[in-house]
């Protein structure tokens, strides 16, 4: 069994807990910024972790990475990755305060750091209420640099689990448009047993 | 027009002059070149992990830096190349989130350098140049032409090195 041959059912049924989970990320989010913000999932697909660099625009496209491991009876790792000018205006947003210069300073690092760990408890809450368990992440790690580099990491930690994630497009919106003002990629990466868990949770026939 | 060919992730390619091979966002995965100077022939691996893992059998050769480096002599040598001319260059081998989890000695990156290394001796190739560790993606551009390798990063300004 495995993410490969999922069926439209089961790709329905992950898309709706994705949204379930995102919607409850834009709550917190929307708290912390004092302003409605929407999440929506246009699109969960599975890929192989090889090929995320391609869909993130390139192995060179400067990105920002933030990676969490997923602790509790299933285990795995999330990743988000946001474009350098989405971080820029999550950033904007957050701290009401434009670029500071090439890189990120300690705050921002710190804003972007806390953005993931809202996206990633917010997922595996709603995860978690689906398989009947308690899934919490670990602290946040980030890098911002080329995605290739920034994927690579994780291949390595799969390695061993198989080649493929499950990735969510997540598509930020204020109130006021209907264009995303930010857009990030989330994937989530299963070890095998958590994979089988998942896949027994949401219905084997889909 | 000089040919560019991308080596992808767990992929390791041969070519001569005129070509240029290119390894695209190296962070933990390290690149390896091997080149003939009198044949301006040679061969770039993009590996992922040390060595062959229990269970990871039926995975491409050019996933583990060991198993590359042999493929890669061993087709050099069939296509003309000689060993004892062979010379060595590896970019890669970083770490690009901050290790909370592993101390120093156990991480990935580290661990494909010190493989590389002691494959190369093993093979009685000499390294004639390297830019490994540290925490920031590179992309390698291997020139066929003249055995040079060009080293980019996105970080620092963009700073670019010829090894």
């Amino acid at each position: 069994m495995s993410f490969r041959h999922l069926t439209e059912g089961q790709l329905d049924a992950l898309k709706e807990i994705s949204n379930i989970g995102m919607g409850h990320a834009a709550t917190a989010l929307s708290q912390l910024i004092g302003e409605t913000v929407l999440i929506r999932v246009p699109q969960v697909t599975v890929t192989e972790v090889s090929q995320v660099p391609d869909i993130l625009g390139g192995a060179e496209r400067v990105v920002v990475g933030i990676t969490l491991k997923v602790l509790g009876d299933a285990r795995g790792a999330i990743l988000l990755i946001f474009p350098k000018e989405s971080a820029e205006e999550l950033i904007h947003r957050l701290l009401r305060r434009g670029p500071t210069g090439e890189g990120f300073d300690e705050m921002e690092v710190s804003t972007l750091k806390e953005v993931g760990n809202i996206l990633a408890s917010a997922y595996l809450s709603a995860l978690g209420s689906l398989l009947h368990t308690t899934l919490i992440p670990s602290v946040p790690l980030i890098a911002f640099d080329m995605a290739g580099a920034i994927v690579d990491h994780l291949l390595i930690e799969l390695s061993e689990a198989g080649d493929l994630a499950l990735m969510l497009e997540a598509a930020f919106h204020d109130r006021r448009g209907s264009d995303a003002v930010v857009r990030g990629h989330f994937f989530l990466l299963p070890d095998p047993g958590s994979l089988h868990m998942i896949l027994d949770a949401i219905g084997v026939d889909g | 027009m000089i040919q560019r060919q991308r080596v992808g992730i767990s992929e390791w390619r041969l070519a001569e002059a005129p070509a240029i091979l290119v390894a695209y966002g190296l962070g933990s995965c390290l690149g390896i070149a091997l080149y003939d100077p009198q044949r301006r022939l040679g061969a770039l691996a993009h590996t992922l992990l040390p060595t062959l893992l229990p269970g990871l059998e039926g995975s491409r050769p050019g996933k583990f830096v060991d198993l590359a480096l042999r493929a890669m002599v061993e087709k050099l040598e069939a296509a003309g190349g000689l060993r004892e001319r062979l010379v060595a260059k590896m970019v890669g081998g970083g770490q690009m989130f901050e290790a909370l989890y592993s101390r120093d000695r156990d991480r990935i990156g580290l661990r494909n350098v010190r493989a590389a290394r002691e494959t190369l001796e093993a093979l009685g190739i000499p390294l004639a140049g390297e830019e490994t560790g540290g925490s920031s993606g590179r992309t390698m551009e291997f020139d066929l032409e003249t055995g040079a390798v060009l080293v980019r990063t996105v970080r620092n300004n963009g700073k670019i090195i010829t090894l």
